[in-house]
């Protein structure tokens, strides 16, 4: 389970986050959404450790995430993939998926090969471009390059933010279902941050949501959906 | 004919030296974003300890071996003891503003070059020193003619190219080459992944202080050793680096290359003097015409 209490942090001199509290249930997934600037990025951003929290809590099944570094709370089974389809586009496809699984390499030699080829099985697309730098592929392949690199790492914990983002409908349907069907299959928990909160709700268990750094609703995802006072207050539709 | 030949062998042994130089900056650049003036003053520092050790009786081999190792751990201890902490406070002082965190630390640099001439000045510098070359350096003779090349030049082509071909192996081959790449071109995304980039930059300064420090050990036999030998080196592997792109490896060998043969070519057929003028005029030039350099890409700070 995922704990934030009272949490309290800036993104540089803005206050983003003022007094966030709520749990997120393992094995599930928690949808956070929110229109812009409501702080949903500095959120993921705080809990995979980019940025400092000012005052709060932050556990992940005991273990405290506050004031570690990013190196060491993906040491922890928590992989963040960060807003506009994170890869490195001067490494080829292969070298992404590598580079998430390095820090195993040594310790569980075995499993990284076979972590690298259940990325492959679950986007054949990038195993027929493996060779090619990152930089040339589109940008639905690009955000399954970077939930992979993330995946490779076998984390019990990932967070995704806006992995819709400038993605065709279609694309966007395929990643979600792959990322649905990995919860169901693997017990992995997810923590998706989007904007678009019909496709996110969609999908999730539960629903939070954030409005200028705090939070208004957090409920059963298909409660949240279902509330058009909430919607219409909240997310202008 | 045989001067041409003369000049292109000069050029391509000097040139691998200044490859090494350059390399040796475009590591630390490309880990730590950081132009580090102190390194061939780093150099210096070593090559006076081969010297010492050779001096005192030992042999070549161990004295060039102590001092690669202490061209790692030179490095290593300027970004310990020096970079590192002025990065760490990066948001308090003078260091809040983003110019001045980038200027800082070449700054420093620039001090960390001044107080190793200083030392070295104070240990070993009563007077300039030579410095031995491992194999002959006259004139390799066969078939009763004058070949335009020693043996000391080969063997500085020979150590160069495996240096470059252990590096490429060490850069495309192994998990630790893919953490170095990655932190280089995007630091978040390797923390993201569990790369430990600290560590990973130490290594580069360690990797660059190697680098320079077999450059000094292969250029001091052509002029004596003190405490400002290598200052020229310094500005031709800058040259270089810059005319290889500043952040390519393979540009800054390239690099290295050419200015081994521009320089070649003013020694022979114009004067020695003219080398130092005709080294800032082809780095203005090459600034001002491509300032990404041959091989950079355009954002050179970024993947």
């Amino acid at each position: 389970m995922l704990e934030i209490r009272n949490l309290i942090a800036s993104y540089g001199r803005v206050l983003a986050i003022r007094d966030i509290s709520f749990t997120a249930a393992a094995g599930k997934i928690t949808t956070v959404i929110g229109a812009n600037g409501a702080g949903k990025s500095t959120l993921l951003r705080v809990i995979s450790g980019l940025e400092p929290a000012t005052s709060g809590s932050i556990t992940w099944q005991g273990h405290s995430l506050l004031n570690k570094t990013p190196e060491a709370i993906v040491r922890l089974g928590v992989a963040h993939v960060p807003e506009g389809h994170a890869v490195i586009a001067s490494l080829t496809v292969a070298e992404n998926i590598e580079m998430g699984a390095l820090f195993r390499r040594r310790t569980h030699k075995q499993d990284v090969r076979v972590a690298i080829s259940e990325m492959y099985a679950l986007f054949p697309r990038l195993e027929e471009r493996r060779n090619q730098l990152a930089g040339t592929l589109s940008g639905g392949e690009r955000q399954m390059l970077a939930i992979s690199r993330a995946l490779v790492s076998r984390p019990s914990l990932l967070l995704l933010d806006e992995p819709s983002l400038g993605l065709a409908p279609l694309v966007v349907e395929q990643i979600i279902a792959t990322i649905k069907q990995l919860c169901i299959s693997t017990g992995l928990s997810v923590l998706l941050v989007e904007q678009n909160a019909n496709t996110a709700l969609g999908v999730a268990d539960h629903g939070v949501l954030l409005s200028l750094g705090s939070v208004v609703a957090d409920q059963p995802a298909q409660l949240m959906r279902a509330d058009s006072a909430l919607r219409s207050a909240y997310l202008g539709y | 004919m045989d001067t041409a030949l003369t000049t292109l062998f000069l050029g391509t042994t000097r040139g691998a030296v200044f490859a090494l130089a350059a390399m040796g900056l475009v590591l630390v650049w490309r880990g730590a974003g950081i132009v580090n003036f102190a390194q061939m003053g780093q150099a210096m520092f070593t090559t006076y300890i081969a010297s010492s050790l050779i001096i005192s009786g030992h042999g070549y081999w161990l004295a060039f071996l102590i001092a690669l190792i202490a061209g790692a751990l030179l490095g290593a201890l300027v970004d310990l003891a020096i970079m590192r902490p002025l990065t760490r406070r990066s948001h308090t002082g003078i260091l809040a503003s983003d110019s001045m965190r980038a200027t800082v630390p070449v700054i420093a640099s620039l001090g960390i070059l001044g107080i190793l001439q200083s030392l070295a000045g104070m240990f070993w510098a009563a007077e300039e020193r030579g410095f031995p070359t491992p194999v002959s350096d006259v004139a390799v003779k066969a078939f009763g003619k004058t070949a335009p090349f020693t043996n000391f030049d080969l063997f500085i082509i020979i150590v160069v190219a495996l240096t470059l071909v252990a590096t490429t192996l060490f850069f495309t081959k192994t998990g630790m080459g893919l953490a170095m790449r990655a932190t280089a071109l995007n630091p978040e995304v390797a923390r993201l992944s569990g790369i430990r980039i600290g560590r990973v930059r130490t290594l580069s300064w360690a990797i660059s202080g190697v680098a320079s420090s077999l450059a000094g050990l292969l250029i001091t036999p052509s002029a004596n050793l003190s405490p400002n030998t290598l200052d020229l080196i310094l500005i031709v592997g800058f040259t270089a680096a810059v005319v290889g792109g500043l952040n390519s490896l393979p540009g800054s060998v390239v690099g290295g290359f050419i200015l081994g043969l521009l320089i070649a070519i003013i020694n022979v057929y114009d004067a020695p003097d003219d080398v130092f003028l005709a080294l800032l005029v082809f780095l203005l030039v090459v600034l001002i015409l491509k300032p990404s350099g041959l091989f950079g890409s355009k954002k050179v700070r970024n993947a």
